[in-house]
């Protein structure tokens, strides 16, 4: 199964749901996991949103944990090297292997980071999973952030789509004629991957350019607001 | 009424794509562009309401020149649409409505305007109810209608469209077809590039042919299809139905130099033929 996080925001149960609340529970939720710094409220919450995501949204279980996945291998990661190269103080614990210690200090870091990390992950998921980016960016919009910030998010959110497709085809080409065969190869291709997708993105964005400029574009997204109907 | 004088445009000092181009399009007309890749007919396009100035030579639409300054090209991209041969470059916005709704804002439209012309554009092309949907979640055929409703509704007098059949699926032209035709019987003037000569007869009343930057001919489909010299330096070739009838000719049979060129005119030619006999 491709994990396909846009199309999840657009079909879950919490879609319609008023995305100002959405957003005003995920940052008031983010400023207070993160203000409290407690293990066991960072739990609480782990566990509490990921009922939420899993039994109000009702996004499939896979579908989330495969959102959990990506970052917590950085988490892990982070945290084993908070663990084992940072912090002052008393030592508990020696590798034995160039001086490498555990510290009371580092412990303590690394212990907390993943905790807090585990604890907000849920929460922006929350918000990314069951909130699509069109909605997000509106509410933004209305609460003021410069406009030419959201600009750039909508057409790179966009662009990311047409990308990703063409990174997959054009993979898909190479390993047709066998790219990723060897060891060599693949850094070959990847390479050569890389480099076209550079130039093909900048003669994107001049069609793009051109077909906005085709249908009046003056520099500023122009914002729809429909209202609603009853028929 | 559209016309283009003399138009010279290069991309760099060793390759000019137009060298030359004078064609005029008549109001409420529907006329295709012939040419095979490269022969300029995108570059003519983005000419036609003043994405590209050309070095040399004048476009006008209803008998106006076209100025480069922001004012008059917001004017004349209002009265001249442009559907791009690909979607992808074309849609942007993250919904489909907002996509359609794009236009019609630029224009500086009230909002409960802008709002019927989505719906009515949407209606048009047979996408009602996808207001809501994400662009990347459609079909390349469904894609195609948003980005030709983002032009409907802005309700150009010209409409240009960039290869419109190409990557759709033999339902999905028919429907095209008919959607362009009604569009032209309600007085939209229609410009088309394409290489699928099967189709042209159908709905083109003048074809113009394009070659390495020059117009080399225009004409009825019967006058341009009847000059085999024009279709070879084009890289073309006459529709399949009037090869099936060329073949017949080989075989004996007397066309008296008409050859049908749609399947109606086929039938036809065949009934008589027949009753003859």
């Amino acid at each position: 199964m491709k994990f396909d996080m846009d199309y999840i925001a657009h079909h879950n149960a919490l879609t319609e749901t008023n995305p100002y609340l959405k957003l005003f529970i995920t940052i008031f939720l983010l400023v207070l996991t993160l203000a409290l710094d407690n293990l066991y409220f960072d739990i609480f919450i782990f566990i509490a949103m990921s009922i939420v995501i899993l039994a109000i949204a009702k996004i499939n279980i896979r579908s989330y944990l495969k959102f959990l996945s990506i970052p917590m291998v950085f988490v892990v990661l982070t945290c084993i090297f908070l663990i084992f190269f940072f912090g002052k103080g008393e030592v508990i614990y020696e590798t034995g292997i160039f001086g490498i210690v555990v510290t009371t200090d580092s412990l303590h870091y690394g212990v907390y980071t993943f905790f807090r990390v585990i604890g907000c992950l849920p929460l922006l998921g929350f918000l990314a999973l069951t909130t699509p980016i069109a909605k997000i960016l509106h509410c933004l919009e209305t609460l003021k952030v410069p406009k030419i910030v959201i600009e750039i998010a909508l057409l790179m959110y966009n662009t990311i789509f047409i990308f990703l497709n063409e990174i997959d085809t054009m993979q898909k080409a190479q390993e047709t004629r066998l790219g990723y065969s060897t060891y060599f190869g693949s850094f070959k291709s990847l390479g050569a991957l890389a480099s076209t997708i550079f130039l093909r993105s900048l003669d994107k964005s001049e069609t793009l350019q051109h077909s906005l400029d085709s249908r009046g574009y003056t520099g500023e997204l122009p914002v729809y607001v429909p209202r609603k109907r009853e028929d | 009424m559209l016309e283009v004088k003399n138009i010279k445009y290069s991309y760099n000092s060793d390759y000019q794509a137009l060298k030359g181009v004078s064609l005029k399009v008549e109001k409420g007309e529907m006329v295709a562009l012939l040419g095979k890749n490269g022969a300029g007919k995108s570059t003519l396009f983005l000419h036609l309401n003043g994405i590209y100035e050309p070095d040399e030579g004048q476009v006008f639409i209803d008998g106006e020149e076209l100025k480069y300054d922001k004012k008059s090209l917001l004017k004349f991209r209002q009265k001249v649409g442009i559907v791009f041969q690909n979607p992808d470059d074309q849609i942007f916005a993250p919904t489909v409505e907002e996509d359609v709704a794009f236009g019609p804002l630029n224009l500086g439209l009230p909002m409960e305007e802008v709002q019927d012309r989505v719906e009515e554009a949407l209606s048009r092309v047979g996408m009602s109810g996808f207001e809501k949907k994400a662009p990347h979640h459609l079909s390349g055929g469904q894609k195609k209608r948003v980005a030709i409703a983002g032009i409907l509704a802005m309700k150009p007098e010209i409409m240009v469209l960039d290869e419109p059949t190409a990557g759709l699926d033999p339902q999905g032209v028919v429907n095209l077809q008919k959607l362009l035709k009604d569009l032209n019987d309600e007085g939209i003037t229609i410009i088309i590039s394409t290489h699928e000569v099967d189709l042209v007869p159908n709905y083109a009343q003048r074809i113009f042919v394009l070659v390495d930057g020059l117009l080399i001919a225009e004409g009825t489909p019967k006058e341009i299809f009847a000059q085999p010299e024009i279709l070879e330096q084009a890289n073309l070739k006459v529709p399949i139905v009037t090869e099936l009838f060329q073949k017949i000719e080989q075989e004996g049979f007397d066309m008296e130099n008409d050859y049908p060129l749609t399947i109606e005119e086929a039938k036809d030619k065949f009934l008589e033929m027949f009753n003859k006999n």
